[in-house]
Order: structure tokens, then sequence, then C-alpha cells
């Protein structure tokens, strides 16, 4: 090898050893930090959506809570006529439901053993319907419930009216209305019995 | 000559389009059917579940849902559009979500007048950014200048 001290050209960017533009030392100390302090912040909003406790059900805002509830005049799929107004003297729940929509699969069991510890308490007990939302068949409700149980009434709504009444935006989506024909609550996505039967005591309580 | 015997042709062209146009723009255009004034309703209403889809084309259940509603009230033949489109819009209801051109009154009158003045005030502001900038441009030069130009034109004179 030779022992000719070569001077390499110093590209122009590259500030020279004598060039006060060289990197300050402040900022490559400060670097590990900030990253290290956005890391801190990332991972503390990471623990708290991990820890957080998901809502058993989800209520939302309705300008229809605390007033009268639509007038709702339906048919069942047996066929028999339904009167929301009639209803009054109970607690109703009226539950949104598709056959072709998961989470009201998924919720489906709930209702069932809401209906059946409902059904035990008698004339006390909180009436059930289902308000068949959406583009669905008689036949794939009809099947739904015979393979997935439930005996309460279902009511149709070919025309879209309880739906827009309610201002339903998709399902599932269960409405709480009290013995005066007031809705008490509004609940989005799946709800439970638990949920449901807790819900109503501390309304009809309150 | 010919040009004399072609002008009642024009002439009468001329008058059957102002004719057309006149009948055109003044014949009533609404809608003839249920189905015209379903497709009309709809049009003027946005799928709540959707971004700026109107209930007309969007093929969302909720759309869906609301389409079968406006042709049920179409139907029983009692409400003019104007009600149809308040009854789905209605605060308890869907409410102004509901509505694909927003209303020019009231709080909502806001999505139209706000543009416009932010349209005004830019306008404005370039205008007077333009004069200052036009007002910087039109500055006497100063002696310093002249000279700095003479000695400029002088190297030119020289070299040449």
């Amino acid at each position: 090898m030779s022992d000719v001290d070569v001077e390499l050209p110093v590209p122009p960017g590259d500030p020279g050893p004598g060039d006060d533009r060289a990197p300050a030392k402040g900022r490559t100390r400060v670097a590990p930090f900030i990253v290290l302090a956005v890391a801190v912040l990332i991972a503390g909003f990471f623990w708290i959506l991990v820890s957080a406790d998901k809502p058993d059900s989800e209520t939302a805002y309705s300008p229809l809570v605390d007033r009268a509830a639509p007038a709702v005049t339906a048919q069942t799929l047996d066929g028999k006529p339904f009167d929301l107004q009639r209803r009054k003297g109970s607690w109703v729940v009226l539950n949104f439901f598709n056959s072709t929509c998961v989470p009201c699969k998924t919720e489906h069991p709930e209702l069932v053993d809401f209906a059946a510890q409902q059904k035990a308490l008698g004339s006390n007990g909180v009436e059930i319907y289902t308000v068949v939302w959406g583009n669905d068949s008689d036949s794939a409700v009809r099947e739904f419930f015979a393979d997935n149980g439930g005996d309460w009434p279902v009511l149709t709504d070919p025309e879209g009216s309880i739906a827009v009444a309610f201002a339903v935006p998709k399902v599932p989506e269960t409405w709480i209305i009290d013995p005066d024909g007031v809705v008490r609550e509004r609940i989005i996505s799946n709800t439970t019995a638990q949920f449901l039967t807790s819900t109503i005591s501390e309304l009809a309580n309150a | 000559m010919s040009r004399v015997k072609r002008w009642p042709g024009w002439a009468v062209l001329v008058a059957v389009v102002v004719i057309a146009l006149v009948i055109g723009s003044v014949r009533g255009s609404g809608p003839q059917t249920d189905d015209d004034r379903v497709d009309t309703i709809t049009q003027r209403l946005a799928c709540p579940e959707c971004t700026g889809e109107s209930v007309f084309e969007s093929r969302s259940p909720i759309s869906e849902t609301i389409r079968r509603q406006v042709r049920a009230l179409v139907q029983q033949g009692q409400y003019d559009d104007d009600q149809i489109v308040d009854y789905i819009v209605d605060d308890d209801r869907f409410g102004a979500r509901a509505l694909l051109v927003p209303k020019a009154s009231g709080f909502d009158s806001l999505v139209w007048s706000v543009p416009v003045f932010a349209g005004i005030c830019a306008v404005a502001g370039l205008g007077v950014a333009f004069r200052r900038w036009r007002l910087a441009a039109d500055t006497v030069p100063s002696d310093d200048d002249r000279e700095l130009v003479a000695a400029a034109l002088a190297r030119e004179h020289e070299q040449q």
C-alpha cells in the first residue's frame, strides 16, 4: 500500500473538519430522549386501549329519549296486528334485527335468555318484540327463530315505517319503552340480558 | 337574389328554435309517475350511513329502507315531495344529516355563507397584496442604483 497521504475531495454537502456547520452535539444527545418520550406515550395509549373495560352495551343519544314513543302499528310474522300504543302498562323492549346481520346472530342468545327471565316473572315481565329491519324475507326470519329459539312476537316492517320512525340506521339496535309509552333508552350494537335487566330495573326505580 | 330567397327558411328555423326553447323552459317538467316522484325525493335525501351518497344511489340497507318508506308515503297520495322530505329529515328522525343539500336558513345557512365570505376575504386579501407589491415595484431608483447601472453599462461599452 502506498504511504502517500491522499486528500480526498470533500463532497459539497459534507462539512469539513473545520466546518462550523457540523451537526450540533446537543441535537444527537436530545434525539434519543425525544424518541423515548414518543415511545412511552404510544405505549401508554396502547395500555389504556388494552386495559379499558369494554362496555357491556352502548347507549346512544336520540331525540326520542324521554319522549312519547312514535306511533307504531304493524303486523307480526303470524299476521296478528300490533299497536305499540296498546302496550302501555308494560315495559317494552323493541329489538331491531336482520337475519343476515352477524352481530344480531351473536346477540340473539342473550335475548333468548332475557325473554326466558321475563317470562318467569309473569305479568310483571317485560314484553319483547323483534322488528325486522331492512331487506329480509319472512321465511329467513322464521327459519332463524326456529333454529335459534325465541318465541316472542316478530314485527314485519315492509314499508320501513318503524325503522324510519325510530331512525334506526343499522342493526342490532334495541329500544326500551316504559309503561307510560315513553322512550327511555336507545342501545346501539349488541346488548346482553344482564344489561337489559339492570337498565330496566334502574329506570323503574329512578 | 339567392340570399333573399333563402332568408324565409332561416327565419322559420329561428322561430321554431325560439318557440321550442320557450315551451321547454315554461312547461312543467315535474315527475309524472309515482316512481318518478320516489326518484326525485330520494335524490334530495342523503344516506345517513354513507358519505356524500344520496338515498337514490346508495345500496346500503338503510337507504333501501328509506326508499321503501318514501314509496309508501308517495303511494298514500296525501303528501307532497317537500312534506315527505321534511318527515324523513325531521329532528326526531334522521335530522339534517339526511338532507343532501343543506338548508339555506338558520344555522345550516353557514354552510352556504361561510365559503362565500371566505372567498370575498381571500379576493380582498389578494387585492391588498397585489397593490402592495405594485407600490413596492414602483419605487424610484436611488442614486446608488443609478450609479450601479451606469457602471455596468460603462463596463459593457469597454468590452465592446
